[in-house]
């Protein structure tokens, strides 16, 4: 047995952990960071300036954000892989639902690798700084543009509908009416996680 | 000697139970079985199993379970293994809930007992209204951890053509047919066990499921093995009556309240309740049906004239019936549209269960030495009438007799089925090859299904309920006719894959050869008993009748002898359901 | 409704081995007739649209009565048992039949379904009790308790389950809800939940519960309502805590 089939069980939980602790959170913190752009270019520059301010970031960063996104991205890359999806034979909602997880899933990791190569790592690279004029510059592109609320969207879907899969997969909503109202909890998430992003994207137009 | 094998055939309740029983004492098993076990037949019992728990303050006692199951049988049955039967039920549920079947429990968490009929007290424990289902199931985890432990090795999609017997009449194995390749091999044991179910199919529609054909004792009974009380068929009082099948309307339903009516002059009438005021719609099988068909065919009653009656939950809470009969209302609901907790079921009576069955002494042997069978395929504790949920507890009891029977009778062996000449599996080998390749040649212009409609029609018009002896008679004649038509038959599909109609051809034959012993065992029996209903001879006749009838196979035909039966614990007396049966006072 | 004819498209096999291939057939119509006994129908009279005669189709069946899981296939696309798909109620013309095709087909519409079977062994998928022998009365089990652990235990083993599950495929190793809820019936029995911790081991390696993706079809294609998705969430609580005490103790 190799080391990946002996501790699937492990492996598949911290699948489903990192998606929400810490990638959902970091997903949460940096859409309500990204808010403040509906406050004006100050307000903004100010939050991105305390952001790389804190100590031990760069720690922060890949410990805490870049690899366990890449854990998740990579070991997900496999689940897609391994559904035959149905949706057109079996068109329930929950159906469906797992078939835009897979899509989001695809969609969000090509855009957040983008993101994070235009945005962060290249300008580590370079030197430069992140600022509210860089974004206004980065979404003057209508197509790039688009592309970000694709990928906003994708993320928002893929976060709120893996909440709710996280509470099935470790058995924290069991019957069948908790599932229900967990449904409806984490689409009303949806939206209001979609309207946050949205604003803050509208905000750099 | 070398190691010790066995081969059962039959994987529902009682071949489960024997496989189980021989496996824990060391003998392997061969589990021989036409479908996946699990989806035996057994999973269509619906109302619970007898067993005198007297958890319910009665003063239940396994002799009044005992006496009742006599009683209801007519005095027919040979008592000592039907006291044997009802002593060890108690032991046996408990068994069983120790497996893990999920009994319907009392407020304190023990075994729930609901009513049944042709008894006064609750008796039966139950497991919602899928009983058999549970009880199979059961069975089947634990031949699937002998299996696991290497115990059991399953045949499943094989079926039995017949058993090899030596130049000592001694049974060394058997012959059976992959259903997929359709090759037939032979498969040598010490012993073999036939838990082969009952028959219904003979009658084209019943209750029973289509893999009932009775094809194995068939075969067995045109190897010499006698076949018992083969007129003696139960007509189940309520199913609903269909093109495919007639689906049973457990008996549990009447038990749960369920009430029979039909309309006279306007209004409901409850004719079971005026007839019958000490049982009410709780009389067994035999007295229903008989009643209902009354109502319908003599008097003209049924609803809308067509041939059914009303059984009526609807005043039952609807909560009580999902979760006490869940499942015949579901079956209902599903297969005729309406809801039976709001409006009354329509039904019929249909063929049910076969209380005759390949003759066997009381430790389930034949008179083939090394060839056993129990459940129903053998005729041993119903007697003339079966009581409701007195099915599930016989194919279980006569499962744990059988298969250390079978241990008992293999250690005494001399020489394994090893040690046997080949050439006896080689003889019987070449008889059913030359008998496969035959059938797989027949190109005249019969259709073999259509055949067996034909079969099915004519011994449901004239063996079932109400028999006349010209109509036996000319029964008789028409399942010669069909025999030779069935020479004539055109086999449609060749092919050496999967052939089902190959198959079924080859049951459709041994099915004939049971029908005519059915029959013809019903045209000799010049009296009523049970089941067995003659308005020519409406009594029940002890003094020539009260015998085990013995079909043996000949080629032009079953002749027949009579057998004196067991009666020492229970003085036959009248069976009557109007006035309580007045407890046996012979203790 | 009325029609004159059942108009029936069958996907056909003839053996594991060739190739599948359509064949249709009109069949008189008669009220209250289910797909099997339209199937038994064109027994007696094996002729397709073409007026051809050819070989009767090869189905499996037993009960009739939706209890014995047999007679499981693809009726209009939907998996579910051919006994209980009643005509009437089927409005799409013609009716198509195939099989179900999560599995191998042996003919026609039969297919082996013997890996389900195998995994209710790999689950310990028993009571283990010592023997069959008398050993007085079963353990006490509460009525509400029974209530629904009988509704798990109703399971005929009939693979619609598997057949919608996009996770139960021929690329993923997953063992599907059939076998997943059965480790929560036998824990949940007194005898059986002595064995609790060697089932739950046996849903937490590759294949395990946590191959479950939440698609839910498997609850809406039981034909026998049984709450799944409830069972698998259900251990997934079990497994999770189990999984913590098994790295915590070791």
């Amino acid at each position: 047995m190799s080391v990946l089939e002996k501790n699937h069980f492990f492996i598949r939980k911290l699948h489903s952990l990192f998606g929400v602790i810490p990638v959902g959170l970091f997903l949460l913190e940096h859409l309500y960071t990204n808010s403040f752009a509906t406050q004006g270019a100050a307000s903004y520059n100010s939050k991105i300036e305390f952001l790389q301010s804190l100590s031990y970031v760069l720690y922060i960063e890949v410990f805490l954000i870049i690899l366990p996104i890449l854990f998740h991205a990579f070991y997900g890359l496999y689940v897609v892989y391994i559904a035959k999806n149905n949706v057109l034979r079996y068109s329930y909602y929950r159906n469906w639902a797992f078939y835009l997880q897979r899509i989001t899933a695809l969609i969000t990791l090509v855009f957040v690798l983008y993101h994070l190569w235009a945005l962060r790592i290249s300008s580590a690279l370079l030197g430069t700084e992140v600022t509210f004029n860089t974004m206004v510059q980065h979404l003057s592109n209508p197509g790039m543009f688009a592309f970000y609320v694709i990928g906003l969207l994708s993320a928002t879907f893929h976060f709120a509908n893996g909440l709710w899969a996280f509470f099935i997969n470790w058995g924290i909503a069991v019957g069948v009416k908790a599932q229900q109202v967990l449904g409806w909890v984490t689409g009303i998430l949806f939206v209001i996680l979609s309207i946050m992003g949205l604003q803050g994207l509208f905000a750099f137009l | 000697m070398a190691e010790k094998r066995i081969i059962v055939v039959g994987g529902g309740l009682s071949g489960l139970m024997a496989t189980m029983k021989a496996a824990e004492k060391g003998v392997k098993v061969d589990l021989f079985s036409l479908c996946p076990v699990k989806r035996s037949h057994s999973v269509c019992a619906q109302g619970g199993i007898n067993a005198a728990l007297d958890t319910k303050g009665d003063n239940d006692s396994t002799w009044e379970h005992f006496d009742d199951t006599i009683y209801g049988g007519d005095f027919l049955a040979n008592q000592t293994p039907v006291k044997e039967m009802c002593d060890k039920a108690p032991g046996l549920i408990y068994t069983m809930d120790r497996m893990g079947v999920m009994f319907s429990r009392t407020p304190e968490g023990l075994l729930d007992l609901r009513l049944f009929g042709g008894v006064k007290y609750p008796r039966t424990a139950f497991a919602g209204a899928t009983t058999g289902q549970q009880l199979l199931y059961a069975c089947d985890e634990q031949v699937r951890k002998w299996e696991d432990a290497g115990m059991v090795k399953k045949y499943e999609e094989w079926e039995f053509l017949s058993a090899v017997i030596d130049d000592d009449g001694v049974c060394r194995g058997i012959v059976a047919q992959d259903l997929a390749t359709m090759e037939i091999s032979t498969f040598a044991a010490d012993a073999v066990l036939l838990a082969t179910g009952g028959a219904g199919m003979i009658y084209g529609r019943s209750t029973n499921s289509i893999i009932n054909t009775g094809s194995a004792a068939g075969a067995v009974y045109q190897q010499g093995v006698s076949y018992a009380n083969g007129e003696f068929v139960q007509i189940h009082p309520t199913a609903m009556p269909g093109d495919d099948k007639n689906r049973l309307m457990s008996e549990s339903a009447r038990g749960e309240g369920g009430r029979v009516w039909t309309y006279k002059d306007g209004k409901p009438w409850y004719f079971l309740e005026e007839w019958y005021p000490a049982y009410g719609n709780l009389v067994p099988r035999d007295i229903a049906a008989r009643a209902i068909f009354k109502v319908c065919v003599e008097m003209g009653l049924g609803i809308d004239g067509e041939n059914k009656v009303y059984l009526d939950l609807s005043h039952k809470d609807s909560d009580f019936l999902n979760i006490r009969l869940g499942g015949i209302m579901e079956i209902y609901e599903k297969f005729h549209g309406d809801d039976p907790r709001k409006v009354p079921m329509k039904i019929f009576p249909s063929v049910h269960y076969f209380m005759g069955g390949i003759h066997v002494d009381y430790k389930h042997q034949t008179a083939v030495p090394g060839l056993f069978a129990s459940g129903e395929c053998d005729y041993m504790y119903h007697g003339a009438n079966r009581l409701g949920a007195n099915s599930l507890l016989s194919a279980l009891y006569s499962g744990t007799v059988s298969g250390p029977a079978i241990v008992e009778y293999i250690n005494g062996l001399d020489k394994s089925a090893k040690e046997v000449d080949k050439k006896h599996f080689e003889q019987e080998l070449k008889r059913q090859q030359e008998w496969n390749d035959k059938i797989i040649k027949m190109d005249g212009s019969e259709n073999p299904y259509k055949l067996h409609q034909e079969m099915g029609d004519i011994m449901t018009e004239n063996v079932t309920v109400v028999r006349y002896n010209d109509k036996l008679q000319q029964t008789d004649e028409k399942l010669q006719e069909l025999q030779e038509r069935w020479h004539n038959i055109n086999i449609q599909d060749a092919s050496a894959w999967g052939n089902q109609g190959l198959m079924f051809t080859k049951q459709l034959w041994n099915m004939m050869q049971l029908a005519r012993v059915i029959t013809i065992g019903a045209l000799n029996r010049d009296e009523s008993r049970g089941a067995h209903y003659k308005p020519d001879f409406p009594n029940r006749n002890d003094d020539e009748w009260m015998k085990t009838t013995k079909a043996k196979y000949t080629p032009d035909g079953p002749v027949f002898e009579y057998e004196e039966i067991d009666n020492q614990w229970i003085k036959p007396r009248p069976r009557k359901y109007d006035v309580d049966k007045g407890a046996s006072k012979n203790e | 409704m009325s029609r004159e004819f059942i108009h029936l498209k069958v996907k056909r096999q003839d053996t594991a081995e060739t190739s599948a291939y359509w064949e249709e057939f009109k069949i008189p119509y008669k009220p209250n007739m289910n797909v099997v006994s339209v199937l038994m129908e064109l027994r007696k009279n094996p002729v397709n649209v073409e007026g051809r005669k050819t070989n009767p189709v090869v189905w499996e069946c037993n009960c009739l009565e939706e209890v014995c899981g047999a007679c499981s296939m693809r009726i209009n696309g939907m998996p579910r048992q051919a006994c209980s798909a009643l005509i009437d109620k089927i409005e799409k013309s013609p009716i198509v039949l195939e099989p179900l095709h999560k599995f191998p087909v042996i003919r026609d519409l039969k297919v082996d379904r013997q890996v389900m079977f195998d995994y209710l062994r790999k689950i310990t998928g028993w009571v283990n009790i010592d023997g069959s022998w008398e050993l007085g009365r079963g353990p006490r089990f509460p009525e509400k308790d029974r209530q629904w652990a009988y509704q798990l235990s109703r399971c005929m083993t009939c693979g619609c389950c598997l057949e919608s599950c996009p996770n139960y495929s021929e690329r993923s190793p997953f063992i599907g809800p059939q076998a997943i809820n059965q480790v929560r019936l036998f824990n949940a029995h007194p005898i059986g939940q002595m064995d609790r911790e060697k089932r739950l081991d046996a849903i937490m390696g590759v294949g395990g519960i946590t191959d479950c993706g939440n698609a839910q079809n498997c609850a809406r294609a039981c034909p026998k309502e049984i709450p799944l998705t409830v069972s698998i969430a259900d251990l997934n609580k079990d497994t999770t805590l189990y999984g913590m005490k098994r790295w915590l103790y070791k």
